[in-house]
């Protein structure tokens, strides 16, 4: 049963990774990678419980914060050259 | 394999179709932000649950940080996006466009 959790996390990922492909404006792209990091996490945290050892947990948390900055930089970008001024 | 952890596991994976589903179908950007910044981290809180059941108390102690971690810093990354849509790109479908007053 849990094999087909993971399976539907993975086409979660790869429905984010269609949008990434085709997404229409930059924020779509930058959507669909943080659909499918999380995706990833929750294919991480089905795997470790079928293989019940928590050795990889942790990354669950790196992919969380390292995910949010990733939007964050984004956004930044996206609303362009006004908001990266030069911070003397 | 705990019959609970492997169910909420797959409400979990049925969860995460849903906001894949989200993101493919919804018409707008502004719909599938709405889908994803939603559905997807409900689905990552309930397929922790499930392997927290599974995994037992000493190592959910990861997954209770990064359920932390994620329900804290993901609506603010999606709505500094929904901001970045809205000062960017036009916004004259939305019915109500609360943004568009305050800049002026």
């Amino acid at each position: 049963m849990t094999f087909a959790a993971i399976i539907c996390f993975t086409i979660a990922g790869l429905c984010g990774l269609y949008r990434l492909l085709v997404g229409p404006d930059l924020a779509d792209r930058i959507m669909a990678l943080d659909v499918s990091l999380i995706s990833l996490m929750g294919a991480i945290t089905v795997d470790s419980a079928r293989r019940n050892d928590p050795t990889n947990l942790i990354m669950l948390a790196v992919i969380a914060i390292v995910g949010f900055t990733a939007t964050l930089a984004g956004t930044r970008f996206i609303e362009g050259p006004s908001t990266q001024k030069e911070t003397k | 394999m705990s019959t609970v952890g492997s169910l909420l596991m797959l409400l979990g994976g049925i969860v995460a179709l849903l906001a894949g589903l989200g993101i493919l179908r919804l018409p707008t950007t502004y719909a599938r932000f709405h889908a994803a910044g939603k559905a997807s981290p409900v689905s990552f809180l309930i397929a922790a649950v499930g392997a927290g059941f599974q995994l037992g108390l000493a190592s959910s102690g990861y997954l209770v940080l990064s359920a932390i971690a994620m329900t804290l810093t993901l609506p603010v990354g999606v709505h500094f996006l929904f901001r970045a849509v809205s000062a960017t790109s036009s916004s004259d479908h939305l019915v109500v466009d609360d943004l568009a007053s305050d800049q002026t």
